[in-house]
């Protein structure tokens, strides 16, 4: 068992400070999977293959040749020095909980473990905060994870949401080919969403989408009859739990289902969390990624 | 074993049962929104409303339908009923005399509650060939039931009983269970006597011995140490003050106690108002006289309360009365011809001194005597006067047959010769010349008739002593056949003779009053026997401030009541007692006699006329307010053989304690379960309303 197993989100929000929580959920998620096949970036040798003229002649393995009597050249693992950005919703809808951490305070923990173990991997953090319209930027730098932590931590919740604008000039805002991990609940037509997220892939960005919900929000186990009030708009609707369970769950089951299909139909990963689940999960789907972007040779 | 239960009225509330399954079945919308990120999926949902829902949180529903039928079965009281241990007593077959005291006493705190309770218990578990018969009992003992083998029929009689005012008495009850358990064909009898043990209703004089092989069981419902203060008696006494009559109130407090009051606030009301009051301090069982400051009495008869005490035992705190304004008893002295200015100082002397009855006198001489100088006149004395002739002398005739009192004194001036001839049948008797008795030092009186009315005061020792009054002369009597000698001289003469005439009475002294023939016009029995003998001839009866509870009053015996009819059978009554129920009483159907049973004031006045009424005040007996407790050991022996007499009492003191407590205890574990398992709800229900999502 890894330590980082126990790391229930809830035990998560009980530490004040930003940085030490990404790096108590980084080191112990580290700790925990040494083994991986994703460590071990940067200097590690990778392969061999023929020496062909113009190659540094110090990069010839001589024992390889001592044995084969043939020239090979060492191929190591580089640096990636890739951009990471988080783009993150703010909206009010995010602001939600039944009972455990809200969606936003989950997505900050995400965003926070996110981008301190992109800087561990050497990586330029950024952060992007939306709402209605990007409401915060800190560009990717190496020098700015205590920007970003500093601007995730004082991340209070915005108005309405809407990805399509913000993504489309977080997409002119990036200059180089970035890592985006997109964290929202996503309450927009799946078609929308997808549109706006290819956006960033085809200008060549590693797109990531992580869906936050509550678990209420899936399940719906409301019980009384009630009005729902809008936590956005303010709309209230009666509600009769028990008769629209079915029916709500069904649509929300479709949304997803259309989400996962349309996305992935444009590569880009999309995963969907429950603020109950432990962020491991958030950062094996991100390393899953990082590991593909990192193989330069 | 078994259940029943003592309060069943109770199991209504098995109804409450539809609170929580309305509560379960009906969906309340909460009064407060429930926020959610979108209703983006919700608004594609169509709305419905529905009525019929099935149960939700059966698991709340549960234990709130557990807590309604904990809560209803605990205050159903149940019973055990056991038929093993000391039920095995019963085994055998009876016959079972519950004898239930309903004394005044028994409403002390919850005694009488108890006494009920444990004579259910009892009715109620009878073994299968046993039969038992309700006796209750107070001053007298009365069976509620015939012997019956069915506790429904008795239990019936049980709910029948009401606790009574009278005082206590053990023999009458006693004496019925021994009928009732020789009459019996059972093997066994057995005796249940439930009761506060009080010790004035034990008479071990008058106890008598319960059959062989009988039982006695005693149930002790008494308190180990009552308290109780009680008005005992009360004296009104009469005076005048500027002309207008008063009254000045004393009444008896005792302390039953075994401690001290102080401060005790003692009260008086007139017609239900505060007019006087009290502060005194009574020791432990002790009396002591309250009197209260000269009340003005209105022309009129009214109500008074005396209170004091405020204990467990109310209705011996209060003491009620009913005092009327009383006129003089008005007499004329009629003085013979010639008579000096003192010829009647001693009566007149003596007649001036009374207070109850005032005496009002006049005297005339009988020359210049008028016929309406008779008017209003209780009493007329012929003080060794002849009587007057004419029309005067016809309208002391009438005045006496009307129901006037004549009192004749025939002295030295009183020959038989002046008499007329049309008024000397109002003598009751001869009378002659006189006898003188001067030279033998004076006759005395020899025989008095103490069973009269007028001389039964003076029966008792100290109470006037007669033979210290010389009688030197006197006339010679010879009473008439329907004449009565009050009084004779040692030589066997009459002294005093009384008669009667149409309503009026006539009483003859054979010796003057102007202290001369005799002298006991200055021997001290002169004013009480003047007094009497007034009183009697003008037919004064005290008023009866006051009656006991349990005492009669005949109604058509008041005046107030019978006046302005001709015939008592026209006579149409409407009682109202304490409690004030009315009933009406008829002369053909109901007897005048008015039974007191209740302590307050009864209203009585005639049907249709409001003015022709009387109130009636009735009291306890006092002797009920003495809580003293007889020894339930030497009861037992002196009513049955020692060992059925210990065992008895043992098993009594079992029933009472613990296994009456014991049975019914259930209800106390119930009420505990209920409690626990609202706890356990309230937990429940916090901690669903917390988990719920959207609060």
């Amino acid at each position: 068992m890894t330590v980082s197993s126990f790391l229930d989100p809830q035990v998560l929000a009980r530490i004040d400070n930003l940085e030490l929580l990404a790096r108590t959920v980084v080191d112990g998620f580290i700790n925990g999977l040494h083994r991986s096949p994703y460590l071990g970036l940067s200097v590690d040798f990778a392969e061999h293959r023929p020496y062909m003229p113009g190659d540094d002649i110090r990069k010839i393995d001589w024992r390889v040749f001592g044995r084969t009597d043939r020239y090979y050249v060492k191929q190591f693992e580089a640096d990636t020095n890739a951009n990471f950005l988080v783009v993150l919703d703010i909206s009010r809808s995010m602001d939600f909980s039944s009972g455990g951490l809200s969606k936003l305070d989950y997505a900050r923990y995400l965003a926070a473990c996110l981008s301190y173990f992109s800087r561990q991997q050497r990586d330029r953090v950024g952060l992007a905060t939306i709402a209605e319209d990007i409401v915060d930027y800190v560009p990717p730098s190496a020098k700015h994870l205590d920007i970003v932590l500093h601007a995730i931590d004082r991340i209070e919740p915005a108005a309405q949401g809407n990805l399509s604008v913000p993504l489309l000039k977080v997409a002119e805002a990036i200059k180089r080919r970035s890592i985006v991990a997109i964290i929202s609940d996503l309450y927009d037509e799946p078609e929308n969403v997808a549109r706006s997220a290819s956006v960033l892939e085809n200008k060549g960005n590693d797109v990531i989408v992580f869906q936050v919900l509550d678990k209420a929000e899936l399940e719906f186990p409301f019980d009384e009859p009630a009005q729902f009030e809008d936590l956005e708009s303010g709309e209230r609707i009666p509600v009769v739990p028990e008769r629209q369970r079915e029916a709500y769950r069904e649509l929300i089951d479709g949304h997803i289902a259309d989400l996962s299909h349309l996305l992935v139909e444009r590569r880009i990963d999309y995963y969907l969390f429950d603020t109950s689940q432990p962020l491991d999960y958030a950062l094996f789907s991100y390393l899953s990624r990082r590991e593909k972007l990192s193989r330069v040779r | 074993m078994g259940f029943s239960f003592l309060a069943p009225v109770f199991l209504l509330g098995l109804a409450a049962i539809a609170i929580p399954i309305w509560i379960h079945l009906t969906h309340r919308e909460r009064r407060d929104a429930v926020r959610f990120p979108s209703l983006m999926f919700l608004r594609e949902v169509p709305f419905k409303t529905v009525r019929r829902q099935r149960i939700r949180h059966w698991l709340l529903f549960a234990l709130r339908v557990a807590a309604v039928l904990l809560l209803v079965a605990a205050f159903a009281r149940p019973l055990l009923e056991r038929s093993d241990g000391s039920a095995a007593a019963f085994v055998q077959a009876r016959e079972l005399v519950v004898l239930l005291d309903r004394s005044h006493s028994m409403a002390y705190a919850d005694n009488w509650d108890r006494a009920v309770e444990a004579a259910r218990w009892a009715l109620g578990n009878l073994g299968a060939d046993d039969r038992a018969t309700l006796v209750t009992f107070a001053e007298d003992a009365e069976a509620a039931s015939q012997p019956s083998g069915d506790p429904a029929v008795l239990l019936a009689a049980l709910d029948g009983v009401e606790l009574g005012t009278e005082t206590t008495r053990y023999g009458p009850a006693l004496q019925l269970a021994r009928e009732i358990i020789e009459r019996s064909d059972r093997p066994r009898g057995e005796a249940l006597l439930i009761s506060d043990m009080q010790q004035v209703g034990w008479d071990p004089a008058n106890a008598s011995r319960l059959p062989g092989r009988t039982r006695l069981r005693l149930v002790d419902v008494g308190r180990g140490e009552a308290f109780n203060v009680a008005i005992t008696g009360m004296n009104i006494a009469r005076g005048r003050r500027g002309g207008r009559e008063e009254i000045v109130v004393s009444a008896v407090l005792a302390n039953f106690g075994g401690r001290p009051v102080a401060d005790l606030s003692a009260s008086l009301e007139i017609e239900g108002e505060r007019v006087a009051s009290r502060e005194v301090d009574l020791d432990a069982g002790s009396t002591f006289a309250v009197t209260f400051e000269p009340h003005p009495l209105p022309g009129r008869p009214v109500r008074g309360i005396v209170r004091a005490g405020d204990d467990a035992l109310p209705l011996d705190n209060s003491f009620q009365f009913v005092v009327a304004p009383e006129p003089p008893v008005r007499i004329l002295i009629v003085e013979p011809r010639g008579a000096g200015a003192d010829y009647a100082l001693y009566l007149e002397r003596a007649l001036a001194i009374s207070r109850r009855p005032a005496f009002e006198v006049q005297t005339e001489r009988v020359t210049s005597l008028t016929e309406s100088d008779l008017d209003d006149r209780s009493v007329v004395v012929l003080n060794d006067a002849p009587p007057p002739g004419g029309a005067v002398g016809a309208r002391l005739r009438e005045f006496v047959e009307e129901g006037g009192g004549l009192l004749v004194v025939l002295g030295r001036r009183a020959p038989p010769g002046g008499w007329p001839e049309d008024l000397i049948d109002l003598v009751p008797g001869d009378f002659g010349g006189p006898v003188d008795r001067a030279a033998e030092g004076g006759g005395t009186l020899g025989y008095l008739d103490y069973d009269h009315p007028a001389l039964e005061i003076f029966n008792t020792p100290r109470s006037g002593d007669f033979s210290t009054a010389r009688f030197y002369r006197y006339r010679r009597f010879q009473p008439a056949e329907d004449g009565r000698v009050l009084a004779r001289f040692d030589d066997g003469a009459e002294a005093m003779v009384e008669g009667s005439y149409g309503e009026g009475r006539v009483l003859v002294l054979t010796s003057g009053t102007e202290n001369f023939w005799n002298d006991l016009t200055i021997q001290p029995v002169f004013l009480p026997l003047i007094h009497q003998l007034v009183k009697h001839l003008s037919g004064y009866r005290e008023a009866t401030t006051w009656h006991r509870v349990g005492g009669v009053v005949d109604l058509s015996a008041k005046a107030e009541l019978t006046a302005g009819v001709s015939s008592l059978d026209e006579l149409e009554l409407v009682i109202e007692n304490p409690r004030g129920r009315e009933r009406v009483l008829r002369p053909a159907r109901d007897s005048w006699y008015l039974n007191l049973e209740l302590p307050g004031f009864y209203h009585v006045r005639q049907v249709g006329d409001e003015d022709r009424a009387v109130w009636l005040a009735a009291n306890l007996d006092p002797s009920e307010s003495d809580l003293s407790r007889v020894d339930v050991q030497e009861l037992a022996g002196a009513l049955v053989a020692p060992e059925e007499a210990d065992a008895g009492v043992a098993e009594a003191r079992a029933l009472s304690a613990e296994e009456q407590e014991g049975r019914q205890s259930l209800w106390w574990y119930l009420l505990a379960a209920a409690c626990a398992i609202l706890l356990i709800e309230t937990v429940l229900s916090n901690r669903a309303r917390r988990l719920a999502p959207g609060t």
